[in-house]
């Protein structure tokens, strides 16, 4: 009797934020501790994608953990005859969606949410990819020392598109593309916390 | 649901593509930056009293701590993110224009705390720092956003009397606003 007194003296909404907040720590504790396994597909994805799109550029993607390190054809300058220029990315940076997505469906707890766990956590991959390589490609094609960045034979408009890329997958795709797929996702438990208002 | 998704992430990328011009660098972001500074010291000082901010740098006078609030950091992308949101979805400009008014308070204010926050976590732990700075914040501002959108959602007027208003149909049926 007294937990369905609990559960009725708040709306639909507020024990949904509060169900939220109490998945968070968890989420993201599983979220630090799998990623390096949780990573891997995006990092296979950033191998293929880098591979058939950049081929010149790069040589080999290895993942280390979280961190993706980009092997390139691209030479430190002309002082350093031998060398080749490494990137490393975190993917850490472009994959706290993934607690985020998970916290928002476990606390919804629809019908096959383990199916939605799966089908999201398939979906923010590639958003996950896009804000890894296009970190990449800002470093160097943009941030990186002159005689680097000359290598890469990026037009003015292209270094442009690379920026609005950088900077679209770093503060807006992490955080907002688990918030979209989530309300894709979970229609009718919206409509139904709806008509509860 | 599909039109509704089309017009956010068209909304989203035309305001974010805005947001990065420099004239709205200069003449927006970076003086509305400076004034959350600004007010985060002002709140900070009631309990802190050295603490102070110049620019858009929030300073310890104590220990010569900083932290420099950056793009993502600012609250203006979540804003963009809500202003997208509100707008994309159907109803009435008068309510599109409350519930901006009311989000964007309630999205700067927590972001407030979040700049507080982190200002006393680095000062306490630089591990910590970075990793609420990096990962947790950025979740519950968006979370803030969800939540704010969630409500608004809720408070709009129930089409032709007693109904809630649907969420956006899943087919190409035109939407009323």
């Amino acid at each position: 009797m007294k937990s369905a007194s609990v559960g009725t003296r708040f709306s639909p909404l507020t024990r949904f934020i509060a169900a939220v907040l109490m998945w968070l720590p968890l989420t993201f504790a599983l979220w630090y501790f799998a990623a390096p396994i949780l990573l891997w597909p995006a990092a296979a994805l950033i191998d293929v994608i880098t591979r058939a799109g950049f081929s010149d550029l790069v040589r080999a993607v290895e993942q280390t953990s979280t961190a993706v390190t980009f092997t390139t054809t691209l030479k430190p300058g002309q002082a350093v005859a031998r060398g080749i220029v490494t990137v490393d990315v975190n993917m850490l940076l472009y994959s706290f969606g993934l607690p985020l997505f998970a916290a928002l469906t476990l606390a919804a707890r629809e019908h096959k949410w383990s199916r939605t766990l799966m089908i999201g956590y398939a979906v923010l991959i590639p958003a996950i990819a896009w804000g890894v390589i296009a970190d990449f490609l800002k470093n160097i094609a943009i941030t990186g020392p002159v005689q680097v960045v000359s290598q890469t034979g990026f037009s003015s408009w292209q270094r442009e598109t690379i920026a609005f890329a950088f900077q679209f997958g770093s503060l807006i795709l992490p955080a907002v593309a688990p918030a979209i797929v989530w309300v894709l996702m979970h229609r009718s438990f919206l409509e139904r916390m709806r008509r509860t208002s | 649901m599909i039109r509704f998704f089309v017009a956010f992430m068209a909304l989203l990328a035309l305001l974010f593509g805005l947001e990065l011009t420099p004239w709205l660098q200069r003449w927006f972001v970076e003086p509305w930056t400076a004034a959350l500074a600004h007010v985060s010291a002002l709140l900070v000082t009631g309990f802190d009293p050295g603490v102070t901010a110049i620019g858009k740098v929030l300073r310890s006078t104590t220990n010569d701590f900083a932290v420099s609030i950056e793009a993502g950091c600012n609250g203006v992308e979540a804003t963009i993110v809500l202003i997208a949101a509100m707008f994309a979805f159907p109803s009435s400009w008068r309510h599109k224009m409350l519930g901006l008014a009311a989000g964007i308070v309630a999205v700067q204010g927590l972001n407030i705390i979040r700049v507080i926050s982190l200002f006393y976590l680095g000062q306490w732990n630089r591990d910590v720092f970075e990793w609420a700075h990096l990962y947790v914040w950025q979740a519950l501002i968006m979370l803030d956003v969800l939540v704010v959108w969630l409500i608004w959602v809720r408070t709009l007027p129930r089409r032709g009397g007693d109904e809630p208003p649907q969420l956006p149909p899943s087919s190409t049926a035109p939407i009323t606003a």
